[in-house]
């Protein structure tokens, strides 16, 4: 049973056609999308309550199409007055635009009408008092930890829990609504030693608490990170091999999938110009999409234009095989909506090269860096130009050497891509993306040592 | 005029009246609020209406119009912060929320409850900015002109100009905050972003250039000579990206040119100098105040009222006056950036800094428009003086980690500079250092203080704000630059 919800779906879908409704009566085709969420937020640190939160918000927007043209808007009131505002608001804006044919909603034969809608909800205790004493039990661990080790100094340990609604409909007659739920905890530790301090931390997020990771191994972890990052030093310049661990290596799946975004590629802001079938990394390189993962963190039986994703192959064998594309990137670049309408869905990246778990990466790693941290710097989505400030660790012979920092990695995302020897199977999910560390084997590592 | 009464009725008639609220329903809000022995109680509601227009492929063929209004709902016992918030501001909701507040405050407890709150000390009126409606829907027609007119000088400045994106988004917020001593201030805060980005072709390769500008001001705030130069600066930085060479590697000397790279300051020094970090003993500069971090020479100010900048606030979100704060003076620490809780906490007094996204999220110390003042250099000189280093003007944001002092930011526009010459432009190239060593490396500051285009955002803990950066040309002995040639 939902905890943090003040609204019914059915509201929500009978908000959403009324609007629609409301639209055709001027004589507009329109899609309305109404959302609503609940949030419980909670952070202690020394034993202390430093916030908390309890909140809710709600939004309802709409896109009307109406000769040629289309106009959008949205309010977060959804009183009588504010609806009619935002429908004439719509409609005036669709008089002021130019025409675009690319511009109206999608086939309605294309719709998810009905279909596999995957779990994205469990039921959690979410209440504001549950929150603190998940806090409660973070801090009370963390400073456990922390007062075994003189280094260690415990920071904010958090829970956070949303619910959310969301109804989507249109003027084919299609009405379909979404319950999700997210469930959130980390917590910071801050490591000191006579050469300075370190702040580390680690999170764990599901659509239920049960999977959460235990209260114990989340502050440990973020323990054992913030003490492995004392005595860093900078090393010199050089050319090396580079292996990313899985949560520097989901971001550059990400960076992956943006640059196959069908709006990046309409307006030529990707380095990958008309990539479908063409090799863009080494043949022992998959990347999936499966939007129907039961309880996955980007799962979903339909887009925000009411179409359905599909379980598919974005790279195989390191040749492109999909775009992600809403119906008006698809009309631009002369295509289909892919039901990518708000992005990717769960994505997971393989290699079928020789591989293995951590260690073993160290292993094939060799001597080079391994990259625990971004911290700043730039993908610049036209050029394909990547750099990066990082810190992680120098390994030697398999082994870790020494921790890391203001050291720079910088290339092209192409040659990165194409440098890729193997993914290990380290697994880890970050949000939407699994994959497990990234091995490139030679990249030039900017230091001052 | 703005702020003060006018900026009162203006809240009073968009988000009082349509919800049924008075001043009195406030203070019984607030009596119910600070309950028992709340060391600092506030209300804070906001209505923002936002209206866009975005040119692509040559025409204006989408625009949006949004609105929200609200209510964020906070109390503070010893430094343990309670907050909800709502998006219906009617009496019988407005109630609740601070009832959500109260069941939150578990650690709250004894202490004598208030009684008898009746806001009516006013803030003071300002004229940083006008009170008026940036979002008025009779402009539409002129910013649609606009844009087509932006999209038609890029492409007619080089036929490798493949593509422009262009949009302008004008917001129109008012702000009502009032708290349990009794203060009631309002502001109404016009803002207008017009941003572009061109992408320029050649032999295949291709390359980006953006340029903005940003105003608390509505369709008079533009002129067309300001356009102009960002469509010239845009299309420029795409051309000169096409050309750009791999940046180089290593420590190096580095010119940093006027206006945005000021940024330098926000993340090397005004982050490290927000109170919360202070308080939680969490910055690199803790415990520093009045040690010498930068070179002589080198003064550093937060000034929220500062007219034209994009940071400047009539009243920041606790309902403070803004003020000009000296962070850094002659290269010696002198100043923290406070809000009211941190400020409370730490015996100090708010700055004016009490900062935050919206109604739905808790003011934070941040920075307003924080810049480096002018030295005595040409900046001419400053360039000449570079055996070989680098020269940048623009940068892509930038990042530091408060507990190290570490920050990093990319350059988008740079060039490599040897024997004093500029040879050639740079692709991107990530620019680090630590700030208290960095800082000592400057050895000279130009004459030139210039300030960003009004595009400067700042991230913090999620919440994002308009913030301004500025500094003059400037050198920094050693930096290190991390480009992709060996």
């Amino acid at each position: 049973m939902t905890m943090l919800l003040t609204q019914s779906e059915a509201a929500l879908c009978e908000a959403a056609q009324r609007v629609v409704e409301l639209a055709a009566r001027r004589g507009a085709r329109a899609r309305a999308s109404v959302r609503h969420e609940g949030i419980a937020k909670a952070a202690m640190r020394g034993g202390e309550v430093e916030t908390a939160e309890r909140s809710g918000s709600q939004n309802l927007s709409l896109t009307v199409f109406h000769e040629g043209r289309r106009g959008s808007a949205s309010t977060a009131g959804f009183d009588k007055a504010a609806i009619e505002r935002v429908v004439e608001e719509a409609m005036l804006i669709a008089t002021y635009v130019q025409p675009d044919p690319d511009a109206d909603l999608p086939p309605a034969d294309g719709l998810a009408f009905s279909g596999p809608a995957p779990q994205v909800y469990a039921d959690s205790p979410r209440s504001p008092e549950a929150m603190l004493e998940a806090a409660s039990a973070l801090d009370r661990i963390a400073g456990g930890i922390a007062a075994s080790d003189t280094r260690l100094c415990a920071g904010e340990s958090v829970a956070a829990a949303t619910e959310g609604l969301w109804a989507l409909a249109t003027s084919d007659g299609f009405c379909r609504s979404v319950l999700r739920s997210n469930d959130a905890r980390w917590t910071v530790m801050l490591a000191q030693d006579e050469g300075g301090s370190i702040s580390d931390f680690c999170q764990s997020q599901e659509r239920q608490a049960d999977a959460l990771s235990s209260a114990q191994s989340l502050t440990q972890e973020a323990a054992d990170r913030a003490r492995r990052a004392l005595g860093a030093r900078a090393i010199g310049s050089r050319r090396c091999p580079v292996l990313f661990d899985p949560r520097t290596a989901a971001t550059l799946v990400d960076i992956i999938a943006g640059a196959l975004n069908g709006v990046a590629q309409y307006r030529r802001m990707s380095f990958l110009p008309d990539p479908l079938g063409r090799v863009l990394a080494p043949a022992h390189l998959d990347l999936q999409e499966d939007p129907f993962e039961p309880l996955g963190l980007a799962s979903g039986g339909f887009d925000g234009e009411g179409i359905a994703g599909s379980t598919r192959a974005i790279l195989r064998s390191g040749v492109v095989e999909g775009l992600f594309l809403s119906t008006f990137s698809g009309r631009k670049l002369g295509m289909a909506s892919t039901g990518n309408a708000d992005g990717y869905y769960n994505l997971r990246l393989t290699s079928t090269a020789p591989s293995g778990d951590r260690a073993a990466m160290l292993r094939m790693l060799g001597t080079g860096l391994v990259v625990t941290h971004f911290q700043g710097g730039k993908t610049d989505p036209a050029s394909g130009n990547w750099t990066q400030a990082v810190r992680g660790f120098w390994v030697e012979g398999g082994e870790i050497a020494h921790a890391v920092t203001d050291v720079t990695l910088a290339g092209t995302v192409p040659a990165m891509l194409n440098g890729i020897s193997t993914v290990g199977r380290d697994v880890e999910r970050m949000g939407a993306i699994r994959t497990g560390s990234i091995l490139i084997e030679d990249m030039q590592l900017g230091g001052r040592a | 005029m703005n702020g003060g009464e006018t900026a009162l009725e203006r809240a009073r008639a968009r988000m009082l009246g349509p919800s049924g609220l008075d001043e009195a329903t406030i203070g019984r809000a607030l009596n119910e609020l600070a309950g028992r022995g709340a060391d600092l109680a506030d209300l804070y509601f906001e209505a923002t209406s936002m209206r866009s227009w975005q040119l692509e492929g040559g025409r204006v063929t989408q625009g949006g119009f949004a609105m929200r209004q609200g209510v964020g709902a906070r109390s503070v016992h010893r430094g343990h912060v309670s907050f909800a918030h709502s998006a219906d501001i009617r009496q019988g909701a407005l109630l609740e929320t601070v009832r959500a507040v109260r069941t939150l405050e578990r650690s709250g407890g004894a202490g004598r409850d208030r009684q008898g709150i009746a806001p009516g000390r006013r803030a003071a009126a300002h004229d940083l900015y006008p009170a008026l409606d940036a979002i008025s829907v009779e402009d539409a027609s002129a910013w649609i002109a606009i844009l087509e007119r932006i999209d038609e000088r890029a492409r007619s400045q080089d036929p490798r100009i493949l593509r422009v994106d262009a949009n302008v988004r004008a917001t129109d917020t008012t702000v009502l905050v009032a708290d349990a001593d009794g203060m009631l201030a309002g502001d109404v805060r016009p803002m207008t972003i017009l941003s572009m980005v061109v992408i320029a072709e050649q032999d295949g390769r291709r390359a980006r250039g953006q340029a903005g500008l940003g105003r608390h001001a509505g369709l008079e705030g533009f002129d067309a000579a300001s356009i102009d130069a960002m469509v010239a600066s845009a299309t420029a930085m795409a051309l000169n990206n096409l050309e750009a060479i791999p940046a180089p590697v290593g420590e190096m000397p580095v010119v940093l040119g006027p206006g945005y790279p000021g940024v330098l300051f926000h993340e090397a020094v005004g982050h490290g100098l927000e109170g919360d970090h202070h308080r939680k003993h969490l910055s690199a500069f803790d415990g520093r105040l009045g040690e010498r971090i930068a070179a002589p020479g080198v003064t550093v100010i937060d000034d929220g009222g500062m007219a034209g900048r994009l940071g400047s606030l009539g009243i920041d979100d606790e309902g403070s006056a803004p003020e000009r704060t000296v962070l850094v003076e002659d290269g010696i620490l002198t100043g923290l950036i406070q809000d009211r809780l941190n400020a409370g906490l730490m015996n100090a007094r708010s700055t004016g800094n009490g900062r935050r996204q919206s109604y739905a999220h808790l003011p934070m110390p941040r920075m307003t428009n924080t810049f480096l003042a002018n030295g005595r250099a040409d900046p001419a000189d400053i360039i000449a003086s570079i055996d070989r280093g680098i020269y940048a003007t623009e940068f892509d944001g930038g990042q530091v980690d408060i507990v190290t002092g570490r920050f990093n930011f990319t350059t988008i526009a740079a060039w490599l500079v040897e024997k004093g010459q500029l040879v050639a432009p740079i692709r991107g190239a990530t620019l680090i250092g630590v700030g208290h060593e960095a800082l000592r490396h400057i050895s000279m500051v130009g004459e030139d203080l210039a300030f960003d285009s009004g595009m400067a955002t700042c991230g913090k803990q999620g919440q994002s704000l308009h913030v301004s950066v500025g500094q003059p040309t400037l050198r920094i002995d050693r930096l290190m630059v991390g480009g992709q040639a060996g």
